[in-house]
């Protein structure tokens, strides 16, 4: 049995599914799962990683490690690591996990596989497969030498484990010799948003140019809010005031992958087309049947958006009551 | 001894020795610049051509003809002007010297007339000048202190001669009197004062000692005076980019002495730009042009230029003193990132000098520095660079899928090798945006008519790197170069054909630094002279008001106009009109320069400020030979929400309706 150190990640007093799911793959593996929980105030959220699997949790309290920092999170995950002897530590391939794992990589002197799409503990060792060259081609990881193996693995890639409440976890309370910090997080300012960010959410509600106002975006958002979806702009609305730039979905705006992409009024200039193509499935609602954005699109609807939106976000309100 | 020989040397050594000693200190400070200047030692004869034209000729001040008047008046007028002066200290400096005995009386009394007149001439010059500053006062010309300074010495000097003539005549009544029309004149007025001959003659010395003060005065004042374009502006026309097409400075990697790419201060520039910046006199030509000044973003080319002028000043001490590590970055509270990001390398600025400085030469040494020394950047251009190494492209399409456009069309690939004539160069935008797809069929339509063989390069083709070099990032732009140029070379390719202005600007004048040797047209020559030939023929009428919005890589980078013109109107039924600027004047899309790439934060949006100027003609068509141009036109008409009534088509479109 290898001992895996999963670090959990959390926000705002709660876990995010990602670390649910690493602790569900080394529980399934057989292998030793312990957990990391980094923060002021955490220990509560400790039981609860217990019920998907892991069998020991540390949880290093700390003013410094109150809000996040590449700097304070990979120095403290390294010392435990070190103490544990672990042999695999995972994390998920988030803003946070991208940031202090090649950190943490590098302070051991180890490699990294990073946005893992795949990955087997089997017999305590990693293999993963990573999307390489924009997603054209996966390549087929693995460790070689000695050394801890790390990976980072993106959300949703495994599934999340049905948790166990009967399940407990062993609570350790260790402590991290963070030494001088080069840097010190002052506070954590906020975006104004109840709706999950764009190049996160499973699925993105845009609307373009032809909303025609900021206020006609409400209809997008109602649609948003139905799917628990995210709400994107082409580049046209971000210009015309309509939506904020960081809801702009394209070359010069986020790139996006989500499970469903709704397109409406977006005519698919190449701009646009260059950060979302790639969405699993996309649909498109626009007036005009010569629209690029039907090249790319799955499914594709001609018609007046203002006619289709809401339409559509009532019957999906009703799926949701069912 | 006479006095006034002593008197003469002693203020000539005085004034010239310290003008000299000005002049001395601009020489070690171009000196210390280490940067790479361009070679321009070449062609000779042509050089002295074109400085002769420009400087004698004065062409290039002429491209605005009232002011270019006004500036011919008075720099021919210093021209003449000055052989009385040399004339002058001749004669204070040796009483017995006659100029008068040694030319003959009749050149000489000739040489007299034309002084007199031509003094008329700049003094005329200089008051319209001051009328122009106080009066009209147009914005680019901005508010100098300088300007005004210069202008009262200039007018010093031709009062000061008027009067030293004037009084010339009343003490001595020289025997070429008649020959001095203006100074007689002026001679008959003070007449009336009825002062002894030997006033006269005393008032004559008076007011030629006050004029020889002023000229020397004005030489120790010009070095650091906006009048040292006097001086500067002769040698910097002679260095003049001699050609339209101008290849960027390629760096050269393999050189492991070089530790500093681009400009991170102010020395890391060339001596060239020195005296770019010795040279420029403040006209305001270039930030009247500009189209990010035009549209409210902070950068202005002409106070660049200043501003790296002043800050070669601020830290003379330790550049002439190789203490190059004192010296602050370029980029300061002036020359911030804002100015070296808001170029869009359209030449416009370059093109309206009049003196030939190489402002974006300037811009694109800052960048290297910014993109390759300290990797800071708009934070879009960071996805441009990572398509362009992964996938060849700007946008994130992949390499793999560049030839689909083309599935169906019966088109070969080099590597099918193929019988043609010449190679089409697609480019990202025609292989990859939709808009830009329709363009490359309807050329493929017209070069299917036309009879020409051709082929494509196809997933073997990858991003030219214009946009990468112009951004600044040279190492990513000259990996795409050689991996082209070799599969270009490999395949032997002569002549190359391309929709794309930016394509065709990198084929034809920057991989030849690499390497690469090709005859390339713009598909825009190629049409035309397909059209010129006999080979297609437009024949479907086309009724519509068309304005041609000219491409910055193909106008004013490569001088190409007449084509794209001469493509559309063969069309029959075409009425061409002309936005308010075009040809050299043309306003940028504002798209050039990697700004493609780029958000536009700041000021009105270029694009839609050309947009407006095409709208204003009342065309219902725009016509575009540049895919960029086509996606910020495309979008300008938009945003006016004019898009039902005015279209935007490639030229290739319009002739491909028409066969």
């Amino acid at each position: 049995m290898a001992k895996v150190l999963i670090v959990a990640e959390h926000r705002d007093g709660k876990l995010k599914k990602v670390s649910f799911e690493l602790l569900g793959l080394a529980a399934q593996a057989g292998q030793e799962v312990h957990a990391l929980l980094l923060g002021e105030g955490v220990a509560g959220l400790a039981s609860e990683l217990g019920h998907y699997g892991a069998g020991k949790v540390h949880v290093v309290e700390s003013a410094a490690l109150k809000f996040y920092s590449a700097e304070a999170y990979s120095k403290a995950v390294v010392q435990i690591a070190k103490n544990l002897g672990a042999e695999v530590i995972l994390a998920g391939h988030t803003p946070t996990g991208r940031e202090f794992m090649p950190l943490v990589a590098a302070r051991l002197g180890v490699g990294l596989a990073s946005d893992c799409t795949q990955i087997s503990l089997a017999g305590g060792k990693i293999q993963a497969r990573r999307p390489v060259y924009s997603g054209k081609a996966t390549a087929e990881v693995e460790f070689l030498g000695g050394g801890a193996q790390l990976a980072t693995v993106r959300a949703n890639a495994i599934g999340i484990p049905k948790p166990d409440t009967s399940k407990k976890a062993e609570v350790v309370t260790a402590s991290a010799d963070l030494g001088a910090l080069k840097t010190k997080v002052l506070e954590m300012v906020k975006g104004a948003m109840g709706r999950p960010d764009v190049t996160e959410a499973s699925i993105v509600v845009s609307g373009g140019r032809a909303m025609k106002s900021a206020e006609n975006f409400k209809i997008i958002e109602e649609m948003a809010d139905s799917l628990g979806a995210a709400v994107g702009a082409s580049r046209a609305a971000v210009d015309a005031g309509y939506r904020p730039h960081r809801d702009q979905v394209g070359q010069t705006g986020k790139t996006v992958s989500p499970a469903l992409y709704i397109a409406c009024g977006i005519s698919g200039a190449i701009q646009h087309l260059a950060g979302m193509r790639t969405s699993k499935t996309i649909v498109a609602i626009n007036t005009d049947p010569q629209a690029p954005i039907f090249q790319v699109a799955d499914y594709g609807v001609v018609g007046d958006l203002f006619t289709l939106v809401p339409l559509l976000t009532q019957e999906f309100k009703k799926l949701k009551e069912h | 001894m006479p006095w006034q020989p002593i008197l003469f040397i002693l203020m000539a050594g005085g004034f010239f020795g310290y003008s000299g000693y000005r002049f001395a200190l601009l020489y070690r400070l171009a000196r210390s610049q280490k940067g790479k200047a361009p070679l321009r030692w070449d062609r000779i004869p042509e050089r002295i051509g074109a400085t002769i034209v420009n400087v004698l000729g004065q062409k290039a001040v002429m491209q605005k003809p009232l002011v270019g008047i006004m500036h011919a008046m008075i720099f021919w007028g210093f021209i003449v002007i000055t052989t009385g002066t040399l004339e002058q200290f001749a004669t204070t400096l040796f009483p017995s010297f006659e100029l008068e005995s040694i030319m003959g009386l009749g050149a000489y009394s000739s040489l007299v007339m034309v002084q007199d007149l031509f003094t008329a001439f700049v003094l005329l010059g200089v008051l319209f000048s001051f009328y122009r500053r106080i009066v009209l006062k147009p914005k680019h010309l901005g508010q100098s202190s300088d300007a005004f300074l210069v202008l009262t010495f200039t007018g010093g000097l031709m009062v000061s001669i008027f009067l030293m003539n004037a009084f010339h005549i009343l003490g001595y009544q020289p025997i070429y009197t008649e020959s001095m029309l203006m100074s007689k004149n002026v001679a008959a007025v003070l007449s009336s004062m009825n002062l002894s001959q030997e006033t006269y003659v005393g008032l004559a010395t008076l007011f030629k000692w006050i004029h020889m003060t002023l000229v020397m005065g004005f030489a120790a004042y010009i070095p650091t005076s906006k009048h040292l374009h006097i001086v500067a502006a002769g040698p910097n026309t002679f260095l003049k980019s001699l050609d339209r097409a101008k290849g960027m400075i390629p760096i050269n990697f393999e050189d492991e002495s070089v530790t500093q790419y681009g400009a991170a201060k102010i020395t890391d520039l060339s001596w060239k730009d020195a005296l770019d910046y010795f040279s420029c006199t403040e006209c305001g030509r270039c930030q009247e042009v500009c189209p990010a000044w035009n549209t409210e973003k902070p950068l202005s080319p002409k106070k660049l230029i200043l501003d790296l002028n002043h800050q070669l000043f601020d830290y003379k001490a330790a550049i002439t003193a190789g203490k190059t590590d004192e010296l602050p970055n370029l980029i300061d509270k002036n020359i911030t990132n804002d100015v070296i990001w808001a170029c869009t390398t359209c030449r416009a600025c370059e093109i309206a000098c009049p003196v030939f400085i190489g402002h974006t030469d300037k811009i694109y040494e800052a960048r290297r520095n910014l993109v390759m020394m300290e990797s800071s950047f708009p934070a879009e251009v960071q996805t441009v660079f990572k398509n362009m190494e992964t996938n060849y492209t700007p946008w994130a399409f992949a390499a793999s899928e560049r030839a689909n456009w083309s599935q169906g069309l019966d088109i070969k690939t080099m590597a099918d090798q193929p019988a043609y004539d010449v190679l089409l160069w697609v480019g990202c935008a025609g292989s990859y945006d939709e808009r830009n797809k329709k363009v490359m069929k309807a050329f493929v339509n017209i070069l299917n008519k036309s009879g020409v063989k051709f082929a494509i390069l196809g997933n073997e083709e990858q991003c030219t790197g214009d946009s990468a070099r112009r951004i600044g990032n040279e190492y990513l732009f000259q990996t795409l170069a050689k991996a082209n140029i070799e599969t270009l070379n490999r395949y032997n390719v002569k002549n190359i054909v391309t929709a794309c202005p930016h394509c065709f600007n990198t084929l034809k004048n920057e991989y030849k630094d690499f390497g690469g040797n090709y005859e390339v047209f713009h598909h825009s020559q190629f049409i035309s002279k397909l059209i010129a030939d006999g080979k297609v023929k437009p024949t479907q009428t086309l009724n519509a008001k068309v304005t041609y919005h000219d491409s910055c890589y193909l106008g004013r980078w490569n001088d190409v106009y007449t084509q794209p013109r001469s493509a559309i109107a063969a069309i029959p039924g075409v009425q061409m009109v002309e936005m308010k600027s075009h040809h050299d004047q043309s306003m940028c899309c504002g798209a050039g320069g990697g700004r493609m790439w780029m958000e536009e934060h700041l000021g009105r949006r270029v694009n839609v400020t050309r947009t407006e100027q095409a709208l204003d003609t009342g065309a219902s068509i725009i016509a575009s030979a540049c895919p960029f141009c086509m996606t910020m036109m495309s979008d300008g008409v938009k945003m006016k929400e004019k898009a039902d009534k005015v279209q935007v088509l490639d030229i290739a479109e319009l002739v491909s309706q028409s066969i």
